[in-house]
């Protein structure tokens, strides 16, 4: 990785990790949040925007994670430890689902990720015995760390994803899922193993959200099936890290800052509206700008939509 | 658990999961013809669906107009708005990368779910145009399931005599096999694709216009809807017209089952298992697939 963006990257940090001290209850629970949709768009970063296998579904990680965790609190266990579970548990239905659907091409992986979202959302409401059905689970308080504490492990797990795709990018392996990306068929012809490198580029982008799912939580300090699986954040994802550029490391950054920005300034009091305007700003970038706005600053060439394949193989029209 | 093996209760069971499944067919056969065309996978079909649906609630409420006439007015409307959409954006995204496309057609169906949002807000509506039921000596038909089931028969099986027996029709399979050799033989390949476009939105906009007499509907009811659509195309084959025809029917007799044994909460999750359990299976779908390799 260029020191320049190292450079960047650890300057962004220390900016971060001043928040609390200068920051209000606000503004830290904003930034909190921020850091959150960085983790999440870097996860879906990892899977979309490396191999170009749309994910719709990656909130669902995030769901899972969060009930893992949650219930890991509940039975007494450290906060620690319940962070560990739900990025464990959420690896552990990635890998057979993954294996599932990362051995066909791209428009069957879509297909099944747009559902699993709402699956995994009826299961937690029918699952009464584990989850407490549609009341959810409210964590007392007194046994969850505090803002400050929550608001650095947010800030840890957004850094811990764009170090995973930094160091993804500018490896190897990246090569190999980038390969895929731009023409599968020929990236196997060259030796790549297609398959193996999508599903670990799967299962890392699963482990994050599992995480975050449980910060949440301690957070909140509160879960349902609606907020746990809440189909929203699998939009807002995708919009911030396509908005700010996918397939690149900072483009997400970019992106979820951006738009939790327009969010704070123009949300709030219109949830409907809000989401409107996300479905059209993906529709603008998709169209006119796929690169992202980061393709404004980066001379270098950055992906362009013919390139950005599936693996789809054949061109048609 | 005696009772509900009563052939009785199994008949009324398959009765009720053959009419659902007439109008999931009519719904997913419109995605599958415009994946079959145009390799574009619609996220925002069941909002096409809606439009319709909705269009039949404003029908009904401002100027009483029964569903049943009202798909004079819907079907035409949604087909010229699916020519526009075609038009304005998926032929933008048309032989791009499947990425693209999924990404517009996602961000299409979030936009006009809001916009839904935003005009009726998230209550359920519903159109009680029929009510009563027929009976056939111990069966029971609810007229409004009977009456859709019927309309989205003779719709699908419209279209598919539409692309089966006319030479426009014939022109929409040789884009879908071949785009490049279609244009050659001097087809305007554009045209065919606003064109089937518009017919699957037609079909979405009646299916919606039928759904909105049995259901009761929320601008957000699309999700569930697009679900069993996938399961659906997977099950019959992707891009497979009348393959969409049994894995609709398929799909509506599984989910009666699942719901009289099991519960309807668990019903709703039926769509997303079958379509697991096929992958699993048949990894390229019950019937051949144009996405096999």
């Amino acid at each position: 990785m260029p020191a320049r963006q190292i450079a960047f990257g650890l300057a962004l940090v220390a900016l971060a990790a001043l928040g609390p001290l200068v920051g209000s209850q606000y503004h830290q629970a904003f930034l909190l949040q921020l850091f959150m949709m960085v983790a999440l768009a870097q996860s879906w970063n990892l899977i979309s925007g490396m191999t170009g296998y749309v994910s719709f579904g990656h909130a669902a990680f995030f769901g899972v994670g969060a009930y893992a965790g949650t219930l890991f609190i509940q039975s007494g266990f450290p906060w620690w430890l319940a962070i560990l579970n739900g990025s464990l548990i959420a690896l552990a239905l990635s890998v057979p689902l993954g294996f599932l659907t990362l051995r066909l091409r791209g428009a069957y992986f879509a297909v099944a990720m747009l559902g699993l979202n709402e699956v995994a959302r009826i299961v937690a409401t029918l699952w009464v015995s584990l989850t407490n059905g549609g009341s959810g689970i409210t964590l007392q308080p007194a046994i969850l760390p505090p803002l400050t504490v929550n608001y650095y492990l947010m800030l840890a797990l957004a850094i811990v994803a764009t170090i995973i795709v930094a160091r993804v990018y500018h490896s190897r392996f990246g090569l190999e899922l980038r390969a895929i990306r731009e023409d599968e068929g020929a990236a196997e012809m060259i030796g790549v193993n297609t398959t193996r490198g999508k599903l670990t580029a799967f299962v890392l982008s699963a482990l994050i959200p599992g995480a975050a799912g449980t910060v949440n939580v301690m957070y909140t300090s509160y879960i349902n099936p609606s907020s746990a699986f809440d189909p929203s954040l699998n939009i807002q994802m995708i919009v911030m890290a396509m908005f700010g550029g996918s397939g690149t490391v900072w483009g997400p950054v970019l992106g979820a800052s951006i738009v939790m920005g327009l969010r704070e300034m123009l949300w709030a009091q219109y949830p409907a509206l809000h989401l409107m305007f996300l479905g059209a700003m993906l529709l603008a970038v998709v169209l006119f700008l796929p690169g992202g706005i980061i393709s404004l600053f980066t001379r270098k060439k950055v992906v362009r939509p013919e390139v950005m394949s599936t693996g789809d193989g054949e061109r048609r029209g | 658990m005696e009772e509900i093996l009563d052939p009785i209760i199994l008949g009324q069971l398959l009765i009720g999961g053959l009419l659902a499944g007439a109008l999931y067919a009519l719904l997913a056969s419109g995605l599958n013809l415009v994946f079959g065309v145009m390799r574009v996978i619609n996220i925002a079909h069941a909002e096409f669906m809606l439009v319709g649906a909705f269009g039949a609630y404003v029908l009904y409420t401002a100027f009483g107009l029964h569903p049943l006439l009202a798909l004079f007015i819907v079907v035409p409307a949604v087909f010229g708005f699916g020519w526009f959409v075609q038009h304005a954006l998926v032929e933008r995204v048309v032989g791009q990368p499947m990425l693209t496309s999924l990404l517009a057609t996602y961000g299409l169906s979030i936009v006009l779910l809001n916009i839904g949002v935003l005009i009726f807000t998230s209550d359920f509506k519903g159109v009680p145009a029929l009510t009563g039921s027929l009976v056939f000596g111990e069966f029971v038909l609810p007229k409004p399931r009977a009456v859709a089931a019927l309309v989205s028969i003779v719709f699908a099986v419209g279209v598919y005599l539409f692309l089966e027996r006319t030479r426009l029709g014939k022109a929409v399979r040789a884009v879908s096999e071949h785009p490049h050799v279609a244009t050659i033989c001097g087809i305007d390949t554009k045209r065919i694709r606003m064109l089937t476009f518009g017919l699957a939105g037609a079909m979405a906009g009646a299916a919606g216009t039928m759904l909105s007499m049995i259901y009761s509907f929320a601008p957000e009811s699309g999700a569930d809807f697009i679900q069993k659509c996938f399961a659906i195309i997977v099950i019959g084959g992707m891009g497979n017209f009348a393959g969409a025809l049994y894995g609709g029917i398929l799909l509506g007799v599984v989910e009666a089952f699942v719901g009289g044994f099991l519960s309807t909460q668990w019903a709703e999750a039926t769509a997303y298992l079958l379509l697991v359990l096929v992958l699993l299976i048949r990894p390229t779908g019950l019937k051949g697939a144009a996405l096999a390799r």
